[in-house]
């Protein structure tokens, strides 16, 4: 993990008087609900329809037992004693009282945490891979250069005040576990040689207008990272619209100049910056990597036998192990994703408790490190293969064994209706009641992997563009209807769902789901997941299904 | 009554500020003219008597070719929030060398004191006392930032 330094602490320390100030002076009167909300959402406080919600900082996602230990904490004292796992890698915690938001900063500063740019129309937390640095399919562990912007886009003088928010991603691995294809900037990151290098892909994103971003340029070398980033920012900052809040985001303007000529006025402006003092040292790049070499791992053998035996005495450790491990780097570890999708619980809420009891597992069976994925699950990246049958049996008792990973019920769902002012459509129920209808292990696992992602307006906090089944809240007169899409993909080879017609009311939702599934499982030829089956047939099929049975 | 920081003090403002198409026959000293009216006297005005005013969209190439014959560049902020200022500023500094007064004027929250500063600005036009005050201590109140910015060209990294 990035370790802090004396600067790194002063300057979240300022930062938390900084934004102690700023609310004194609110509550006195000094500053209005406008001006005050621009200040409050650079630091995470945003307030919903219920109440206020303060989101916390976990850069790309890595986090160490003692940082979730306080958010376990801070949880019970601030909030109900629940934190919420976002699809960005970050923690939500509600109801936070403004008047007490310094003090949780506070108590964040003393872990060496933050709530900066979680929020506001500025660079957000950056993100990657949730299993970078021991993936078995990684080509470089991102999260050095992930920490590296981190720094430079924080308080940038310039771009601090952007015409919307604006997301990176980085990925080194084969898989792109990241979406880079989504994000206003996607960074891929990879090896020439001995050499790191950078392609950039810009303009992706969701929301309103879906796009997928547009590669403008390959194989920038390491040392050129920050210079051009910010030539791509300068363009962004003078050029984007700012008239219309919908139509402010890169895509629109790499879309309205084309990329082409998005690519040439960013090179316009680097030939101005590279090479400038901005360039990345060795010495820089070496002392962030520095913090990120792998742990010393005591020598294990791979447990094959051992592992074999116990999935054949118990199915659902069977179950587990073949949907929530991954393969590690180093033989005889594995990477265990903890699942936070258990039916009847909001996707990504964690308790206190749970919170708690995850940071001792990080401790007992790992370094004392995890991670937090987009899909909001809890990621344990150094398990010992012979603990993992016991760790599994703590994480059951504590609701975190859902065997779901990557299945039809891992569902991806925002807030939605019950919590959010946007919304067109509650979305939580909809997850709920998909869940409940399709409960049955074997089944899920026949299925084979299924991104099921629901968003309760066109904001698409949920995703629901790149999910192979992608649910939307629409508005029809007042009531609350949805509408289906099949196709959307967020990996490699990213692809937006397309709408399969007439939206449906919530009654009907999993009924229509069942027709979708009915119709893949007839078609599919032999292990073909359900995304290549609709590729290659199509959503014909599928529509004809659904709505002939429907009149 | 708007106050003026300059050099991280109050000081009074000695300059006038005239809107588009409104030009003064004669031109008096320190007046700030819209830069489409400065440029078709730039000849009678240089020397230092006018300074113009550009809206923060106004491309940098507009005014940058001039900086040498203006002692005063203002930029207008329409909202705090809109942030094309900055860049705009940060471009007369570094690309374009600037060296006279870049002040800020307009929609100015005082807590934007702190980007102004580092992206060149040696000027900023407040609402009022109490918020030029608030201006002056915002933008000490980070010791050190990470990236280079127009105050401080070289970044953390290279400090560290
Ligand atoms: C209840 C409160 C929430 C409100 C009012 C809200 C509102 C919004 C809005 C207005 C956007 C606009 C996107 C655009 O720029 O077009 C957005 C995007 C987004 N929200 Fe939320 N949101 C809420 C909760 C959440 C939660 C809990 C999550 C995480 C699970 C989330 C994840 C996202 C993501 C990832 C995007 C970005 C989509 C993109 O790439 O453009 N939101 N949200
Ligand atoms: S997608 Fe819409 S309903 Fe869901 S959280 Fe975002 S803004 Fe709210």
């Amino acid at each position: 993990m990035y370790r802090y330094d004396e600067f790194d602490q002063r300057f979240i320390d300022e930062r938390v008087a900084q934004y102690r100030e700023q609310t004194e002076r609110y509550l006195a009167g000094e500053l209005t609900d406008d001006q005050f909300l621009q200040l409050r959402l650079r630091n995470g406080l945003y307030i919903q329809r219920l109440a206020p919600m303060l989101r916390i900082a976990v850069p790309y996602g890595t986090l160490s037992s003692e940082q979730l230990r306080a958010l376990a904490d801070i949880s019970r004292r601030y909030d109900k004693g629940y934190g919420h796992l976002t699809t960005r890698q970050n923690v939500q915690i509600n109801w936070p009282a403004l008047e007490v938001v310094p003090d949780i900063l506070g108590d964040l500063a003393r872990v060496r945490m933050h709530c900066i740019q979680t929020s506001g129309s500025c660079i957000r937390n950056v993100t990657t891979d949730q299993f970078a640095g021991v993936a078995a399919d990684e080509r470089v562990d991102a999260r050095p250069y992930c920490e590296i912007v981190r720094q430079w886009s924080t308080q940038h003088p310039e771009f601090d005040w952007l015409p919307r928010k604006f997301k990176i991603a980085f990925n080194g691995a084969a898989a792109d576990r990241a979406a880079i294809h989504v994000h206003d900037i996607g960074i891929r990151v990879d090896r020439a040689g001995d050499d790191i290098v950078f392609d950039f892909l810009v303009g992706g994103g969701l929301g309103r207008t879906p796009a997928i971003g547009s590669v403008i340029r390959t194989e920038l070398p390491e040392r050129h990272l920050l210079t051009y980033l910010e030539a791509i920012m300068r363009v962004y900052n003078r050029y984007g619209r700012r008239d219309n809040k919908y139509k402010a985001r890169i895509k629109i303007l790499v879309r309205a100049m084309t990329p082409e000529v998005f690519r040439d006025r960013v090179d316009a402006e680097w030939e101005h910056l590279k090479d400038g003092p901005s360039t990345l040292t060795r010495e820089e790049i070496d002392r962030v990597l520095r913090c990120f070499e792998p742990p010393a791992y005591p020598r294990r053998e791979d447990q094959t036998a051992l592992l074999a035996e116990r999935r054949l005495a118990s199915p659902g450790f069977n179950a587990w192990v073949r949907n929530n491990v991954a393969p590690h780097k180093v033989p005889g570890y594995a990477v265990v994703t903890l699942s936070t999708k258990l039916t009847g619980v909001p996707p990504g809420d964690v308790s206190d408790v749970q919170m708690d009891a995850v940071a001792d597992w990080a401790d007992r069976y790992g370094f004392g490190e995890l991670r937090i994925g987009h899909e909001q699950n809890f990621v344990l990246p150094d398990v010992p293969q012979e603990h993992l049958f016991e760790l599994w049996e703590h994480a059951d008792a504590h609701g975190l064994a859902s065997a779901n990973l990557g299945l039809l019920t891992d569902i991806v769902c925002c807030p939605g209706g019950d919590y959010c002012s946007l919304a067109n459509a509650k979305s939580i129920p909809v997850a709920e009641a998909i869940q409940r209808e399709f409960d049955d292990y074997d089944y899920l696992h026949d299925l084979g992997p299924i991104d099921l992602n629901i968003s309760g307006c066109m904001n698409a906090c949920g995703h629901h563009h790149v999910g192979h089944i992608g649910i939307l809240g629409v508005d029809k007169k007042g009531a609350e209807f949805y509408q289906i899409a099949l196709g959307g993909h967020a990996g490699d080879d990213a692809s937006l769902g397309k709408i399969l017609g007439p939206s449906f009311s919530r009654d009907e939702v999993t009924g229509v789901i069942g027709k979708i599934l009915d119709v893949y499982v007839d078609k599919r030829v032999e292990e073909e997941p359900f995304l290549h089956c609709v590729r290659r047939i199509g959503i014909a099929p599928f529509k004809e299904r659904v709505y002939a049975s429907a009149g | 009554m708007p106050a003026l920081v300059k050099g991280l003090r109050v000081v009074p403002d000695e300059w006038t500020l005239v809107g588009s198409g409104d030009v003064p026959d004669p031109v008096p000293e320190r007046t700030i003219l819209a830069l489409e009216d400065w440029l078709p006297q730039r000849a009678a005005l240089s020397g230092g008597r006018a300074g113009v005013w550009v809206e923060g969209d106004a491309e940098a190439e507009a005014v940058g070719p001039h900086v040498a014959d203006l002692p005063l560049i203002a930029v207008h902020f329409p909202a705090f929030a809109d942030g094309r200022g900055l860049s705009l500023g940060a471009l007369l500094r570094t690309r374009y060398g600037f060296q006279g007064e870049l002040r800020a004027y307009g929609d100015i929250l005082p807590d934007l004191a702190q980007y102004l500063h580092r992206s060149g600005f040696d000027a900023f036009l407040l609402a009022d006392r109490r918020s030029a005050e608030v201006a002056i201590a915002s933008v000490g109140s980070i010791t050190d930032h990470y990236q280079a910015s127009v105050r401080q060209p070289v970044p953390a990294f290279r400090r560290r």
